[in-house]
């Protein structure tokens, strides 16, 4: 891919910053990506687009991941992302990237969802899936701050309903 | 992909600047749907309305984040926690995406918006209404495609999770948009536009310009709205099919159909096929033009059934005409068109079968007024020229199709046999092929380029392969070939070779076996001769001689009918000759053919200055030589030292007679008559040719060769019998005729009943047997 003449675009997050990226890193979202498309060049550029359910921070680590996945492989039809979707291996730069305080990871996902970033998001959620894993009902609701709201008879039908997957 | 529980932070979007648009709204509150939809309705009405003035980033992305907030907002109510007001279907427990309402409130938008599109589409008719189809069409797919994008957070999540299950009529927004056109505004009106369609390409049928983007538009709106129902991802063409393709079809019908019966009614076939050709280019190029090729097969068939096969029986009665008159351009576009319908060609080859046979008899007829003195070149010529043409027409205008070229031949092989010439015997063309032949291989005053010998060689083949008694011409052509070489006079051993090289491809090895062995002789004699020169060094009085000797079975000569005592002098070097042979092959036999040998004389007894030279025959030198020894000798006298009988001796004396080398009492020749030397003999050339057959030698020569035929066919017959026979062991009898026939038709063509009697012979010589149920076996 030609970097070199590479366009740049403003993204407006929703605290009123201005974040300036290049265009292919920011069309790795499909939603800015579309729009591009739609509303033609010649709008582009000229005033920053708008990302109302996002803010600074988040975006700046969205972008982060964006940038450094900017030359991956547009993802290719469904059949391709289900063996992915089976396997909850991240690849050591992601692993790290999501080294982030849970609020933050929880951020990165929905923006991931809103922007319509597909790996992004898959990334994310197997983080949270590799944070679950092996962990009883009552560390999870550690983990992730839950309160218990079972009353102990609905929570003893439901070890009985699943008994079937227990892992023993 | 049920995240957990986290807050949504509070939207802000910034009022996007005046552009004489309607201004958007904030986005509006995630869980009020009626808040939500009343915003997202101004939006695509105005991408709806206002597409070309476009729309700016912060609508499009408030659009698009209103539908995210309102897909995503109920999840955020915790089941337990306090439910929104507006909240209408409730709390839902697991993976419930939320996004119908949104749906349908979509769908009721597009029946709104196409129903007035259908209510002002009734004030337009005919091009207005094309126009307006069309204008709209473009107007909504390409809104479509915007709507289909701000809706992708349904897209991806709702309308994904209700195809997964199974639902039918659920379709993703753009494939929506396509569904409720075609139900809305589609199904009333597209008869109309097809009319419309209709009269435009009859408009530009009838040669008017028209604007073709149009019709191109109307098909790839119809093409655009097949979707298969059962899987709304593959594109179908039914709806196309059903809607565009058969009206266009019988539209077409219909045309063509009155077009040709009018145009018929006024000019003549020939212009009708231009026309008709013209037509058919017009209809493949109106497929490229503005139509989807889907169409083009049908198209086809319509306009070749309407243009040609209702119209065949006329265009095939004119082709006689056409043939009559060699409209070679005509008949290439009447083979053109007729070739486009099925068996259309096989009328108009029969009737090419029977005009080519016509033709060459009629070619044949012209010449064969004198048979007795027809030339043979005249008679080939005759032949060639006819299958010239007609194989130039086959190439040039029927495509130089096989089918063509086998009633070319069919005809060729029925006048080349078959004709006025031919009347007398069926021998008569191959005899007359082979006597062709050899005056092109003889050596002849006006020489001929080997170019174009070799081309001539290459015509007599192709006469040479309609030929059915092909064995007749083997015989004449081995004879003459026996002639050529044993008087060397053959124009080139080139020449030669090829001939036989042409005749061994079209017959086989077997075919020319006997006339390459000839060749081969000579070239054997040729080596033996300078051999023989060698070996007489040491004699005294030598005479300059060649000698060719011709293996017995592969010669088509005779051993002379005469006794023949040949002068000493040649005697002598012929007993010199044996003897060399004899020590070179032991126990061969030779046998002198004398009524094949020639030689020269000098007469140093005339008056003239330089002696005359005389090409005799053997027969003749001997009579010459007698004179030697005194001038004058009776017949009696020349026939006992000659030993040669009435025959052969008559002939010779009749030539020196002529040419007045002696002179005869009384001018006869025959017994009494005294032969005198003419020393006074006088002629303008020096070298004097007297060893020429007469006319009544060769006729003679030809009617021997033809009566061998038939006793050779015999025995081919019957060897060929044998030969199955003995392959099979045993057959039925009817088998074996059909068999022999297929054997044997490549050299003549048998009579069955000579089969029948070839069997009948080897059966009397216990060659085969008959066995039970007409069967026939093979006796070893």
């Amino acid at each position: 891919m030609a970097e070199s003449k590479q366009q740049m675009l403003h993204l407006a997050t929703n605290d009123h910053a201005v974040i300036q990226v290049e265009r292919q890193v920011a069309e790795r979202s499909i939603v800015v990506k579309h729009m591009l498309e739609d509303i033609g060049d010649e709008a582009v550029g000229k005033e920053p687009i708008p990302l109302p359910n996002v803010n600074e921070a988040v975006l700046r680590k969205v972008l982060e991941w964006c940038d450094h996945h900017k030359n991956d492989p547009p993802s290719t039809g469904d059949d391709d992302n289900e063996s992915r979707k089976k396997t909850t291996d991240i690849e050591e730069w992601d692993q790290k990237f999501m080294q982030v305080d849970q609020e933050m990871l929880f951020e990165i996902i929905l923006a991931a969802n809103y922007l319509d970033i597909k790996p992004l998001l898959d990334v994310g959620c197997k983080t949270v899936a590799n944070m679950i894993k092996g962990k009883s009902p009552e560390e999870i609701r550690k983990t992730f701050n839950i309160t218990n709201d079972f009353t102990p008879e609905e929570e003893e039908q439901i070890r009985r309903e699943n008994e079937w997957a227990e892992d023993r | 992909m049920s995240g957990p529980v986290v807050t949504q932070r509070p939207t802000s979007v910034k009022a996007a600047k005046d552009r004489g648009v309607p201004q958007m709204p904030p986005v509006p509150n995630k869980e009020d749907i009626t808040a939500t939809w009343d915003y997202l309705e101004m939006g695509i009405n105005r991408v709806m309305h206002h597409f070309t003035s476009g729309i700016d980033m912060q609508s499009y992305m408030g659009l698009y984040t209103a539908v995210h907030n309102f897909c995503t907002s109920q999840k955020a109510v915790s089941p337990h926690g306090g439910s929104p007001a507006n909240n209408a279907a409730g709390p839902q427990r697991g993976a419930h995406l939320l996004g119908e309402e949104l749906y349908r409130h979509l769908i009721e938008y597009l029946n709104g918006h196409l129903g007035q599109l259908l209510d002002t589409s009734r004030t337009h008719s005919d091009e207005a209404l094309l126009q307006f189809y069309i204008k709209e069409w473009s107007r909504y797919t390409n809104s479509a495609k915007y709507i289909h994008h701000i809706f992708r957070y349904l897209n991806r999540h709702w309308v994904k999770r209700e195809m997964d299950e199974g639902k039918k009529s659920i379709y993703d927004v753009y494939t929506l948009h396509l569904v409720q056109w075609r139900q809305n505004l589609f199904s009333p009106v597209s008869g109309k536009v097809m009319e419309a369609v209709l009269k435009l390409v009859e408009k530009h049928r009838n040669g008017e310009t028209i604007e073709h983007s149009q019709i191109k538009a109307v098909v790839d709106s119809f093409v655009s709205l097949g979707l298969d129902d059962a899987d709304p991802t593959k594109p179908t063409l039914d709806v196309y099919r059903y809607n565009f393709e058969k009206p266009f079809i019988s539209a077409t019908r219909s045309y063509y159909q009155a077009e040709s019966q009018q145009f018929l009614a006024e000019n003549s076939v020939i212009e009708y096929m231009k026309k008709a050709v013209s037509r058919l280019e017009e209809e493949e190029q109106r497929v490229t033009m503005y139509l989807h090729p889907d169409i083009k097969a049908q198209l086809t068939t319509a306009c070749n059934e309407t243009l040609i096969s209702s119209h065949s029986t006329l265009l095939r009665d004119e082709f006689q005409t056409l043939l009559d008159n060699d409209r070679e351009d005509d008949m290439k576009r009447m083979y053109g068109l007729l070739s486009r319908i099925v068996d259309g060609l096989e009328p108009l080859r029969n009737k090419f079968e029977t005009h080519v046979r016509r033709v060459g008899l009629a070619a044949v007829a012209k010449v064969a007024a004198d048979a007795e003195k027809l030339e043979p070149k005249v008679y080939v010529d005759a032949l060639l020229e006819t299958h010239t043409k007609f194989q130039g027409l086959v190439k040039r205008a029927f495509n130089d199709e096989p089918e063509f070229t086998r009633s070319l031949d069919n005809a060729c092989r029925e006048f080349v046999n078959r004709n006025e010439v031919c009347k007398s015997g069926s021998n008569k063309s191959p005899e007359l092929l082979a006597k062709y032949t050899d005056v092109l291989l003889r050596k002849s005053g006006t020489s001929v380029e080997e170019a174009e010998l070799e081309a001539t060689l290459t015509q007599i083949m192709t006469v040479f392969k309609y030929i059915e008694d092909k064995d007749v011409f083997q015989k004449f052509y081995s004879r003459m070939l026996a002639r050529r070489l044993v008087h060397s006079n053959s124009s080139s051993d080139d020449a030669e070779t090829s001939m036989i090289s042409k005749l061994k491809e079209a017959c086989g090895f077997e075919y020319t076996n006997k006339l390459q062995r000839m060749f081969q002789d000579m070239q054997i004699s040729k080596d033996l001769n300078s051999g023989f020169r060698a070996h007489c060094e040491e004699y005294e009085h030598k005479i300059d001689s060649q000698y060719s000797i011709l293996g017995t079975g592969f010669w088509p000569l005779t051993a002379p009918s005469t006794t023949f005592a040949p002068p000493a002098e040649i005697q002598k070097d012929c007993d010199r000759f044996t003897m060399f042979y004899r020590n070179k092959h032991e126990g061969r036999k030779l046998t002198w053919l004398w009524q094949l040998c020639k030689g020269e004389v000098k007469a140093t007894y005339s008056k003239s200055k330089t002696p005359y030279t005389f090409q005799v025959s053997a027969y003749q030198m001997a009579v010459l030589l007698l004179f030697n020894d005194k001038d004058t000798h009776t017949y009696e006298e020349i026939a006992s030292a000659t030993s040669l009988n009435r025959e052969s001796l008559d002939p010779a004396l009749t030539i020196t007679l002529k040419a007045k080398v002696l002179i005869a009492e009384g001018g006869k020749v025959g017994p009494g008559t005294t032969f005198k030397l003419n020393y006074d003999f006088k002629n303008k050339k020096i070298r004097i040719n007297l060893n020429v057959a007469q006319k009544t030698e060769q006729k003679q020569e030809e009617a021997e060769t033809n009566n061998t035929i038939e006793e050779d066919r015999r025995i081919l017959l019957q060897s060929v019998i044998v030969r199955i026979m003995k392959a099979r062991k045993r057959m039925k009898h009817s088998q074996l005729v059909s068999e022999t026939i297929n054997h044997i038709k490549n050299r003549f063509v048998p009579k069955v009943a000579d089969i029948k009697k070839g069997i009948e012979t080897l059966l009397d010589k216990e060659y085969l047997e008959r066995l039970n149920d007409d069967e026939l076996g093979y006796l070893a």
